[in-house]
């Protein structure tokens, strides 16, 4: 395997829906006896995909499709039930707001945690302290804790380490639409430069026009099964296509 | 922080990962610990010490318990008896009660970015053996201006990695209970507080040989497993005498034995924390 791919073979994703789920075990005890009340509920089925190295790759579908569990899967948060995903090299994921950071931590000191988690020194990260501030742009509150930061202040940060602890994998999903205008022109500037370097992005987003822009290949999500992987036109005709038969049903339950 | 702390290039990748996070936990736990406080480190002591000074008044001056004899030492005091064994004990206690808090602390963090938890654990259990390391600097102190002091002192951090190992043992376990269940924090500090009486601190192990104690309760005092660190400790730096060889045996079949099934049971589970709603 190379530096910079994802192999995805054979992927299904359970997840355990559990109503009145017990929270203390006065209530389990209470409730031996009793049938339980579980669902499980396929959120991805038999997926099975390859992203090459240096490739931009876009994921798209409706709500609920699994696009975020696909992309957490790739990250390693979650396991998959079924089959396998490999990825090789340094990844870094910006997953939702705040992405990895402690809110009772300084913005600093959240740097170094994530620098941490990637695997990356203390050194490293100094090195890097002062591109990422400049990157965030939020100036001096990189000293007070993240947890008095605007959410647009809460991306920008999560972005600039993201983008700045040089990945070889880089997983991003829908959160740079928080960013204002300017900060989203400079996050697209820094992902093409990324790739240009060689780095492989896994992009999540709505935003077909920017898909189409970005990414070299897409893939299709729809209730938890991919529908098409290829050419970014072909594939939003086709999902756009499908959304107008109005087969883009909220409804993920099936 | 400029604090930096190279490792060894020959460290696998995913070792050294691991170990600066483990770092970082630490770090985080210690200087959360007595943030905002003005004398910090300082009530690391005056906690153990204050114990000492009310139970040495308790039970050595109000009941008027009498230390017991030492062959080999001399400083027979029932504060320092106490202390010896308050310090295995808290090591213990703070591990277990604190890999609650720490599994929960760091469980939305998992949800949004991968690293391995057990860190988080091992993190906290780092920063609790600094503060046990500074408790056990004092008695050693103490015994050293007592000239209480021979090489069975050996035998002390035997009996604290032990205690240590033990201690995060059952706080694997637990701390993956606690995070369905919060009760379970609860639950295992009535336990603990149980446990504290099972376990020759405030009392001697003289007290237990009279004929009025069941066979069982005997049994049962003397090879608990914290019960079979404190004696250890114990004989380590108050009688100074060699721990006898099967109590050795059992406190390390314990310790070892314990932490490997915890580190398991913690493993498998906790990808499963990542998920819980």
């Amino acid at each position: 395997m190379s530096v910079g791919s994802i192999t995805v073979r054979g992927v299904s994703k359970k997840f355990r829906l559990e109503r009145n789920r017990p929270s203390s075990i006065k209530e389990a005890v209470l409730r031996i006896g009793r049938k339980s009340d579980v669902d499980d509920f396929w959120v991805l089925r038999d997926i099975d995909l390859d992203i090459a190295p240096g490739s931009f790759f876009g994921l798209i579908g409706h709500n609920g499709s699994g696009k975020s569990t696909l992309l957490r899967l790739m990250a390693g948060i979650h396991r998959p039930t079924t089959g396998t995903i490999e990825s090789e090299g340094r990844l870094s994921a910006l997953l939702e707001l705040g992405s990895g950071f402690h809110p009772d931590l300084t913005g600093r000191e959240n740097v170094y945690l994530n620098g941490a988690m990637l695997g990356l020194s203390r050194k490293h990260m100094a090195a890097s302290m002062d591109q990422i501030i400049e990157f965030s742009g939020i100036g001096e509150f990189i000293d007070e804790p993240v947890k008095i930061y605007s959410s647009g202040m809460y991306v920008r940060l999560g972005f600039a380490v993201a983008v700045n602890v040089d990945p070889e994998l880089l997983l991003v999903d829908e959160v740079i639409a928080v960013g204002d205008e300017e900060f989203q022109r400079r996050c697209m500037e820094h992902m093409n430069k990324l790739r240009a370097g060689g780095t492989t992005i896994v992009l999540v987003s709505h935003n077909t026009q920017l898909m189409a822009d970005l990414c070299d290949r897409l893939g299709w999500l729809d209730h938890g099964r991919l529908m098409k992987v290829g050419e970014p036109a072909e594939v939003i005709e086709a999902y756009l296509a499908h959304v107008d038969k109005g087969g883009n049903t909220l409804t993920t339950r099936d | 922080m400029a604090r930096s702390f190279t490792l060894s290039p020959t460290l696998s990748p995913s070792v050294r990962k691991s170990v600066s996070l483990i770092y970082h936990f630490a770090e985080r736990e210690s200087k959360a610990r007595y943030k905002r406080s003005l004398l910090g480190w300082f009530w690391s002591f005056m906690n153990p010490l204050t114990t000492v000074v009310v139970y040495s008044f308790v039970f050595g001056v109000v009941y008027n318990a009498e230390p017991p004899e030492t062959t080999n030492g001399n400083a027979e005091n029932f504060g320092l008896y106490l202390f010896t064994g308050l310090i295995v004990w808290s090591l213990f206690t703070g591990v277990v009660n604190g890999s609650m808090g720490w599994l929960i602390g760091v469980s939305d963090l998992r949800k949004k970015i991968y690293f391995p938890t057990e860190t988080a654990l091992l993190g906290g259990a780092a920063a609790n053996s600094v503060q046990t390391l500074l408790e056990a600097a004092v008695l050693i102190a103490i015994m050293l201006v007592l000239a209480n002091l021979s090489w069975t002192v050996v035998f002390l951090p035997v009996a604290l990695v032990l205690a240590l190992l033990f201690g995060l043992g059952i706080g694997f376990i637990v701390s993956v209970f606690n995070a369905r269940y919060r009760d379970v924090q609860y639950l295992v500090g009535i336990l603990l507080n149980v446990a504290f009486f099972t376990v020759p601190i405030v009392f001697t192990e003289e007290l237990l040989n009279r004929p009025e104690v069941p066979d069982l309760a005997r049994t049962l005092i003397t090879w608990n497993p914290p019960s079979l660190f404190v004696e250890i400790a114990r004989d380590a730096t108050y009688f100074l005498e060699v721990p006898q060889w099967n109590r050795l045996l059992a406190a390390a079949a314990w310790g070892i034995v314990t932490f490997s099934i915890g580190w398991v049971y913690f493993r498998d589970q906790s990808m499963a924390i990542s998920e819980e709603p």
